[in-house]
């Protein structure tokens, strides 16, 4: 079995790697993760967004924004995806590719998500850290750039990267609407060989969870430095009271 | 920070007028009229719930009044005015938080230097500079590195008043600054706030220290159900307080 895996990747490397490109549409994993990473640096800005509007005082800005991360929350994605396909051409007239339409799906889906998570890293956070920034003359924007987000944002690494995992997987699903990435690529190279879908689709579990786990190793790096140089010279000292705050928001999640 | 509080002794700082606010049904400030001169020392002091802490903290506006008007130097705090304008007259008033509210993601010397660099675009170099002046000066010159975290609730609370100094401000608010510590840190805490006091800086401090109250305020605000029922100086109140409620709050103090 290990013989056809190697002998799938030497005959299809190409096809699994970059699609049809130049002859089509990029595709296979260098699609995947151009998307992968599209939407997650789209909808980590988006979702910092929607979780300040949620907590807006501003209802024009709060509630249009809370209806849809309920709505996105009560809806499969599948489902966002079929309509956006479907509807929005229908709606706009315009010719919109997939891919675009698949991105923009994403970014939406999992903003709201992710809102829901840095609300909670910044509701966590209590009135305190604001009074302070304020009491000192931070405006609400340098207040959150400055002292709220840095800690609510850290305070979240675990469930930021949950969802940012979740991003990557996600982007599979693009494979109903035709979007030529890794799961779209090896579905044709299964249709070519047709006797070895087990070794085929073993293999994309494989990548996908190689750059899954890359992700979160990477995270887990980022997150541990920043322990370590918030607890100062003293780390690996038991007597060093470590920051409390940071430890109790992540071990919740 | 003491050329602006020591020239023109005597001129009005802060005035309250009229200042009334409520939660609901419950009206936790009745009409409050003050005022506190330049260099003055003010403890403001009463039962808990009586209102202590709403009041100072409407005078920065990290609370909005129902109705009345607190003046900064003739400025209105609680007039209407673009968030910038609030932002500038907040920067000139100081305010140390019972629960100190350090920012934990920062070193101590960065929670020092951030705001002037941030809010008043004062170079970093030279708020960092400056930050460790101040820091020696409330004698945490060797904790600059070091982060909130690894430091005792005195520290902290001195790191904190070093935060609140760096913005140069005329006026500075305590709330509460010895509450939330142990016992044996209270005096450094207190230590720091006689020396800003015997510069000259205008004050105002809710605090329980009598002893503090009794050896540096000029004078004592008495709270009770959101009523300034008593002002006088430290000496006559606590020789002779003239309302029965600040006789008791007295003589419970005592016990």
């Amino acid at each position: 079995m290990i013989h056809d895996m190697i002998a799938i990747v030497q005959d299809y490397w190409l096809l699994l790697l970059i699609g049809q490109y130049p002859n089509g549409p990029l595709g296979g994993l260098a699609n995947t993760l151009i998307l992968s990473a599209l939407s997650i640096a789209l909808a980590f800005p988006v979702s910092i967004l929607m979780a300040l509007a949620r907590l807006s005082k501003w209802r024009l800005l709060r509630w249009p924004v809370t209806a849809v991360v309920y709505f996105t929350r009560g809806v499969p994605l599948l489902m966002l995806i079929l309509w956006s396909y479907f509807l929005v051409p229908l709606w706009t007239g315009a010719d919109v590719p997939s891919f675009v339409t698949m991105l923009t799906t994403l970014v939406i889906y999992q903003g709201a998500f992710m809102s829901e998570v840095v609300r909670a890293g910044i509701v966590s956070l209590g009135s305190g850290q604001m009074d302070a920034a304020r009491a000192l003359g931070h405006g609400y924007f340098g207040a959150m750039r400055y002292v709220i987000l840095p800690q609510a944002l850290y305070n979240m690494i675990p469930s930021i990267i949950s969802t940012f995992v979740s991003t990557i997987k996600d982007t599979t699903l693009g494979y109903v609407i035709n979007v030529p990435d890794l799961t779209f690529a090896a579905n044709q190279v299964n249709n070519q060989l047709l006797t070895q879908p087990f070794q085929v689709f073993l293999l994309l579990a494989i990548v996908y969870y190689a750059i899954c786990w890359s992700l979160t190793y990477v995270a887990n790096r980022l997150e541990r430095r920043i322990a370590r140089r918030r607890a100062g010279v003293r780390v690996g000292n038991a007597a060093a009271p470590a920051p409390v705050t940071p430890k109790i928001a992540t071990e919740q999640l | 920070m003491t050329d602006t509080s020591t020239t023109a002794q005597g001129a009005q700082t802060i005035q309250l007028s009229q200042v009334c606010k409520s939660y609901g049904n419950y009206q936790v400030l009745k009409n409050i009229d003050a005022e506190v001169t330049r260099g003055e020392v003010v403890v403001i002091c009463g039962p808990s719930g009586s209102g202590k802490s709403t009041l100072i903290r409407t005078i920065n506006r990290l609370e909005e009044i129902n109705s009345g008007s607190i003046t900064l130097d003739g400025r209105n705090i609680h007039a209407q005015m673009r968030a910038k304008e609030l932002n500038a007259l907040r920067s000139r008033v100081g305010f140390v938080f019972q629960s100190f509210n350090l920012f934990p993601h920062l070193s101590v010397a960065d929670n020092v230097s951030m705001s002037p660099i941030r809010v008043k675009g004062v170079k970093p170099d030279v708020a960092y500079d400056k930050a460790l002046k101040l820091l020696d000066r409330v004698g945490l010159a060797d904790k600059a590195q070091a982060y909130p975290g690894q430091l005792s609730g005195g520290q902290q609370q001195r790191v904190a008043i070093a935060r609140a100094l760096a913005m140069e401000p005329p006026v500075m608010l305590f709330d509460e600054p010895t509450s939330a510590l142990d016992p044996e840190m209270v005096g450094e805490v207190l230590a720091v706030m006689k020396s800003l006091a015997a510069e000259g800086m205008t004050m105002l401090c809710v605090t329980h220290e009598m002893g503090f109250a009794r050896e540096v305020a000029d004078r004592i605000w008495f709270i009770d159900a959101g009523e300034i029922i008593e002002t006088a100086t430290p000496d006559e109140f606590f020789k002779n307080p003239k309302h029965p409620r600040a006789q008791r709050f007295l003589s419970d103090l005592r016990h």
